[in-house]
C-alpha cells in the first residue's frame, strides 16, 4: 500500500481554529462587557459620559440615596419582587404536582394553557390584567355590577405583586413540572412499600425531591419581579408607585428634559450588583442539589395519584386559576382589540368594530414596528442561533485554553436586567468610536437582545452537545479534519435539533422583548414592544390591543410551525 | 509502512503521572499490545501517539516524523499525523451512511472521486462489509460497526493502526472470532499495529509482543511466551494468568538455582532470583504446571485437598500442606483426600515481594 503523506510538521503558529477561539472569545467579551463598562463609569462621574471634563466621584451614589422618596422606591422594588416570588411559587408548584402527577380531569388541556402565557411578553400579559382587572376593566366592572364589589387594587404595590406572581407561576410551573415527572417512581414506591400511604409518598419523597427546581424558580422569578418594567410601569404610574426599573425607565426617557445621568447609573449599577448577587446565590444554592438528584437517564413513567373525591374539587381550582389569570387574559386582549368601548354592561355585539385593527394598518408606523418585530426575530433568532453554537462549541467542545472563562462570559447576562442592557447599549453605542453608525438601527436591538438571551440559547444547545460522545470528535480528527471541519461536518449535523429548538426560543424572545428595545429605537427602528409601550402611556387602549393580539397570534402561528414542521423543541 | 518510537514518554495531570518513562520500539508491521488493569496508562500512552492526549516530555516518532519533541506547545495535531484509530465505541458517525464514514476521511485528503470510491470499495471489501455501504451505522450490529470503523481507520492507508479495545463491547463468542480475523488482516496489510486491551488472552492471542502496563509504568516488554513463563516480576506473574505465590526464606543462591524454605519447613529448588533485604522471596507457580507424582524427591510435597472445583476443561483443588495453601489444576478428576505433587524446578520463578507490595 502506498502512503498518502502528510507535509505536517511540529509547530504550528496560528491555524484557523486558534484564530476563531480568540476571534469568538474577543467578541463576546465586548459585546457582553461593552454595554457594562460605560454604566459603571457614569455612576462615579460627575458629568455626562462624552463630556471630557468630567472627574470621577462618588457623589451620583450620595445624591442617589439622599434623594427624596428613594428609600421608598428600593423597599417597593424588594417588596414587589418578594411577592412576585411568592406567589408565582404557591400556585406554580401546586399546578405542576396536580398536573403532572395526579389523575386530575383536563390535566391536559390545562397544562398546554399554562405554557401559553410564557409566549408573550409580559408587557401584553400586564395589559391584559388592566384591561379586564383594572379600575375600569371587564372583571372589576362585573365584579361590581353583580356582586357589589370588586376587592381588588391593582393600583397598590401589593396588588401589583399579586398580578405579577400569578403572570409567573407558569415558569414555577414549567420547572417544577419537568422535575415532578422526572422523579423516579420507584423512590415513591420504596416509601410505599415500606408503609407510606399514597400522598404520604409524594409529600415526603417527591415533593422534598423537586426542592432544586423549586428553588431555582424562586431565585428566578425574585430576579424577574425586581426588574420587571411592564406591571410597575401600568399599576404603579397612575399611582405614583416606583419600583428601580420605573425610575429608570422614566429617568432615561425623560434624560433629555432633565439631565440626571449619574443618578441613573448609580441607580443601574445598584439593581446590576442586587441581581448579579441573587444569581450568584442561586448557583451557590444549587450546588448541592446532588443530593435530590432525580433524574434517570432511562425513561420512566410516572404513576399517577388518584386523588379520589377531590377530583373534581381540585379541577375547579385548577380550572379556576386558568381562566381567571390565563384565559381570561388572553381573552380580555383579544375582546378589546374587536370592541370600541369593553364592558359589561353594554351587549358585546352593538359595540363591535374593526377600527382598532384598520388604525393599526392603517398608520406607517405601526405597520413598520410589526415589520421590524418579525425582522428582528427571524433574522436576529439566525444570528444569535449561529453565535450561541460557536460559543457554545469553543467553550464546551474545543482545547481552547480559556474555554471556562468564555463560557462564564457568555452566561453572564443572565444578570443583566433588559433595561440595563438598553441603557448601556444606548450609552456605548455614543461612547465607542465607530459604533454610532448602528445607533438607532434595528441592528442594535438584535444586537442588544443577542446579548441578553445568549444564555436561553446556550441552554437550548448546551445539553444536546453534551449527548453527542466525545469520541466522534477525536474520530474526525484522527481521520484528518482539523477542529473548525469537526464541528461544521461532524457535531453541527447531529445538533440540528437542537439548533431548531434554540432559533425558535431565540425567535420567541426577541419577538416578544419590549425592555431591552426602550431606549434603543429610533423613528424608522420601533417594534410591537416599543410601540405597544409609548400607545400604553397615552392610555390608547384600541390600537393597543389590536397589536398585542397581532403580536399572539404571530407568536401563536410561529409555534405550531416551529414544533410542527422544525420539531423544535419549546418548553416541553 | 514505518516503525514507531516511544522514548521517555511522561504524561502527567497536575501532580498525577498518568503514564511514566515510557521506551517501546515498535517495529515496522509488528503488532504490538499494551496490556494492564484499567487505571494502568494504556489508552493515555494510545491516545497520546494519536495526538488526542497532550504528552509532558519525551519523544514520539513514526519513522523519521518526530510528533512530539517534549515541547507541550510544539505537539503535531492529530489531523496531521496520518494515525489510524479504533475506538473502543467505535465512534461511527450517524448521520453519515457507511460509505460516508469512510468518504470523510478521503476527502480532507482531496482524492478524487474516482478514487475515493475505489479506496472505499477496497477497504469495505477487506472488512467483508461492500453489501452494507448504504447503510447507517444505527442499521448494523456490533460487530459489523466494529468492522466499519476498522475499515474507516484503514482506508486512508495509514501507516500506524491503533486500536483501543476495539473488541470489548462484542460477545465472548464474537470476540474470539473477531481477534482470529483482526490478526489475519493486519498481518496481510503489514501495517504497524498498537492494540491496547486488559484481557490477557487476546493480548497473549493476537500480539506479535506485549507491554504490560500497570500504574504508569512498564513492567515487561516481550513475546506472549516470555511474558506467560518468564515474568519479570510479580505484578507481571499474577496478573497473567494466575499464578500460586509461596512465602520463602532464600538458605542458598547460585548461579543456576536457589535453595528457598517455605512457610511450612519444607525446601525446593528453584531457578535463581532477587531476594528481599532480609532473604524473604516469593515463589511463583501457575497452578497447572503443578504435577501429580508417584514417589517422593526434591520439590515434592504431600497436601490434603481442601475443595474441589469443577471448571469445565479441568478440575482446580486448593490443597494445603502445614501452613502453605495453594491451587493446583489437572484435567482429571482425583478421589483421593492427599496426595503427592512435585513442583517443578523450570516453571518456578522467584521474586523479592508479593504482588501488590509495590
Amino acid at each position: 500500500m502506498t502512503d498518502i503523506s502528510h507535509a505536517g510538521t511540529a509547530g504550528r503558529g496560528i491555524d484557523r481554529s486558534r484564530a476563531i477561539y480568540w476571534g469568538v472569545a474577543a467578541l463576546t467579551t465586548i459585546l457582553v462587557f461593552g454595554p457594562i463598562t460605560p454604566i459603571i463609569f457614569q455612576a462615579f462621574l460627575d458629568k455626562p459620559l462624552y463630556d471630557d471634563t468630567a472627574v470621577l466621584t462618588l457623589g451620583n451614589f450620595s445624591r442617589l440615596i439622599s434623594e427624596p422618596g428613594m428609600a421608598g422606591v428600593f423597599f417597593n422594588t424588594l417588596y414587589f419582587g418578594a411577592l412576585t416570588m411568592l406567589v408565582a411559587q404557591v400556585f406554580g408548584t401546586i399546578m405542576a404536582v396536580l398536573v403532572g402527577r395526579t389523575n386530575l380531569p383536563g390535566r391536559k388541556w390545562l397544562g398546554e394553557i399554562f405554557i401559553w402565557p410564557l409566549f408573550v411578553s409580559n408587557l401584553v400579559i400586564a395589559f391584559g390584567w388592566f384591561t379586564m382587572y383594572g379600575p375600569s376593566g371587564f372583571m372589576t366592572l362585573a365584579a361590581k355590577t353583580y356582586l357589589g364589589g370588586a376587592p381588588w387594587n391593582l393600583y397598590s404595590v401589593t396588588g401589583m405583586g399579586v398580578v405579577a406572581g400569578l403572570s409567573q407561576a407558569p415558569l414555577t410551573y414549567l420547572m417544577c413540572l419537568a422535575a415532578v415527572t422526572k422523579a423516579d417512581p420507584l423512590l415513591e414506591d420504596a416509601a410505599r412499600s415500606t408503609g407510606a400511604g399514597p400522598f404520604r409518598a409524594l409529600f415526603s419523597v417527591t415533593i422534598p425531591m423537586i426542592r432544586p427546581a423549586i428553588i431555582y424558580s424562586a431565585v428566578l422569578n425574585f430576579v424577574v419581579g425586581i426588574e420587571m418594567l411592564a406591571i410597575p410601569l401600568l399599576f404603579g404610574g397612575p399611582s405614583g408607585i416606583q419600583t428601580v426599573t420605573t425610575f429608570l425607565y422614566n429617568a432615561g426617557i425623560n434624560a433629555a428634559v432633565r439631565p440626571e445621568y449619574g443618578i441613573v447609573g448609580a441607580a443601574a449599577v445598584i439593581l446590576l450588583i442586587v441581581v448579579a448577587l441573587l444569581v450568584w446565590l442561586q448557583g451557590f444554592l444549587m450546588k448541592s442539589s446532588g443530593r435530590f438528584v432525580t433524574v434517570r437517564g432511562k425513561a420512566s413513567r410516572p404513576s399517577t395519584l388518584d386523588l379520589g373525591a377531590w377530583r373534581w374539587p381540585a379541577f375547579f381550582f385548577v380550572f379556576a386559576f386558568a381562566f381567571l389569570t390565563i384565559i381570561s387574559i388572553f381573552g380580555g386582549i383579544f375582546m378589546r382589540s374587536a370592541v370600541s368601548f369593553l364592558t359589561p354592561l353594554i351587549p358585546f355585539w352593538k359595540v363591535m368594530t374593526t377600527a382598532n385593527f384598520e388604525n393599526v394598518l392603517g398608520s406607517a408606523t405601526y405597520v413598520r414596528s410589526i415589520v421590524n418585530s418579525v425582522v428582528v426575530a427571524t433574522i436576529g433568532a439566525a444570528i444569535g442561533t449561529f453565535f450561541i453554537l460557536v460559543i457554545a462549541l469553543v467553550s464546551r467542545r474545543s482545547d481552547f485554553r480559556h474555554s471556562r472563562a468564555l463560557e462564564y462570559i457568555a452566561l453572564f447576562p443572565r444578570s443583566l436586567p433588559g433595561i440595563i442592557a438598553g441603557l448601556g447599549f444606548f450609552y456605548a453605542v455614543i461612547w465607542l468610536p465607530g459604533a454610532d453608525i448602528i445607533r438607532g438601527t434595528v441592528a442594535v436591538l438584535i444586537l442588544a437582545f443577542m446579548i441578553r438571551y445568549i444564555p436561553v440559547g446556550f441552554g437550548a444547545i448546551a445539553p444536546a452537545l453534551a449527548q453527542v460522545g466525545e469520541e466522534l470528535d477525536r474520530g474526525a480528527r484522527i481521520s484528518g479534519a482539523d477542529w473548525w471541519t469537526t464541528v461544521t461536518r461532524i457535531i453541527v449535523p447531529i445538533l440540528k435539533p437542537a439548533l431548531f429548538s434554540c432559533y425558535a426560543l431565540l425567535f420567541i424572545h426577541f419577538f416578544k422583548e419590549y425592555v431591552t428595545a426602550a431606549f434603543l429605537y429610533q423613528p424608522g427602528s420601533e417594534i410591537i414592544g416599543t410601540t405597544m409601550l409609548q400607545l400604553v402611556a397615552q392610555g390608547d387602549n384600541g390600537p393597543v390591543s389590536a397589536l398585542a393580539t397581532i403580536q399572539v397570534v404571530i407568536t401563536a402561528a410561529f409555534v405550531i410551525l416551529a414544533r410542527r414542521v422544525m420539531g423544535a423543541k419549546i418548553y416541553g | 509502512m514505518a516503525d514507531l518510537v516511544l522514548q521517555n514518554l511522561t504524561i502527567k495531570y497536575g501532580s498525577v503521572t498518568a503514564v511514566d518513562n515510557l521506551n517501546i520500539h515498535v517495529a515496522s508491521g509488528e503488532f504490538l499490545t499494551l496490556l494492564g488493569p484499567s487505571g494502568c496508562g494504556k489508552s493515555t500512552s494510545l491516545f497520546a501517539v494519536a495526538g488526542l492526549n497532550h504528552a509532558t516530555s519525551g519523544t514520539i516518532r513514526i519513522g523519521d516524523r518526530v510528533l512530539f519533541d517534549g515541547n507541550p506547545n510544539n505537539t503535531v495535531p492529530p489531523e496531521k499525523r496520518n494515525i489510524g484509530l479504533v475506538f473502543q465505541s467505535y465512534a461511527l458517525w450517524p448521520h453519515k451512511t457507511v460509505a460516508e464514514n469512510l468518504a470523510f476521511p478521503l476527502i480532507l485528503r482531496k482524492i478524487g472521486r474516482a478514487e475515493r470510491d475505489e479506496r472505499i470499495k477496497e477497504a469495505l471489501g477487506l472488512v467483508e462489509m461492500l453489501p452494507y455501504a448504504d447503510r447507517y451505522p444505527f442499521e448494523l450490529s456490533g460487530g459489523q460497526q466494529q468492522r466499519v470503523a476498522l475499515a474507516r481507520a484503514l482506508v486512508y492507508r495509514p501507516p500506524l493502526l491503533l486500536l483501543d479495545e476495539p473488541l470489548s463491547n462484542l460477545d465472548a463468542k464474537l470476540r474470539e472470532r473477531a481477534r482470529v480475523w483482526l490478526r489475519e488482516l493486519q498481518e496481510r496489510l503489514n501495517v504497524t499495529t498498537i492494540y491496547v486491551t486488559h484481557d490477557q488472552a487476546e493480548a497473549l492471542a493476537v500480539s506479535d509482543r506485549i507491554a504490560v502496563m500497570s500504574m504508569g509504568r512498564m513492567r515487561q516488554l516481550g513475546t506472549p511466551r516470555d511474558i506467560y513463563e518468564r515474568p519479570a516480576d510479580s505484578f507481571v506473574a499474577d496478573f497473567i494468568g494466575s499464578s500460586n505465590f509461596f512465602d520463602g526464606t532464600m538458605i542458598e543462591s547460585g548461579t543456576e538455582k536457589a535453595r528457598i524454605r517455605l512457610a511450612d519447613g519444607s525446601e525446593i529448588v528453584t531457578p535463581p532470583g532477587p531476594a528481599g533485604k532480609d532473604g524473604s522471596v516469593v515463589v511463583a507457580i501457575r497452578p497447572e504446571k503443578i504435577e501429580l507424582t508417584g514417589e517422593t524427591g526434591p520439590n515434592t510435597m504431600r497436601v490434603s485437598i481442601e475443595q474441589r472445583t469443577y471448571l469445565g476443561s479441568v478440575w482446580q483443588y486448593a490443597v494445603r500442606s502445614g501452613a502453605v495453601d495453594f491451587r493446583i489444576q489437572t484435567p482429571s478428576e482425583l478421589k483421593e483426600n492427599s496426595i503427592l505433587v512435585r513442583i517443578p524446578q523450570e516453571h518456578c520463578a522467584v521474586f523479592p515481594e508479593k504482588p501488590g507490595a509495590n
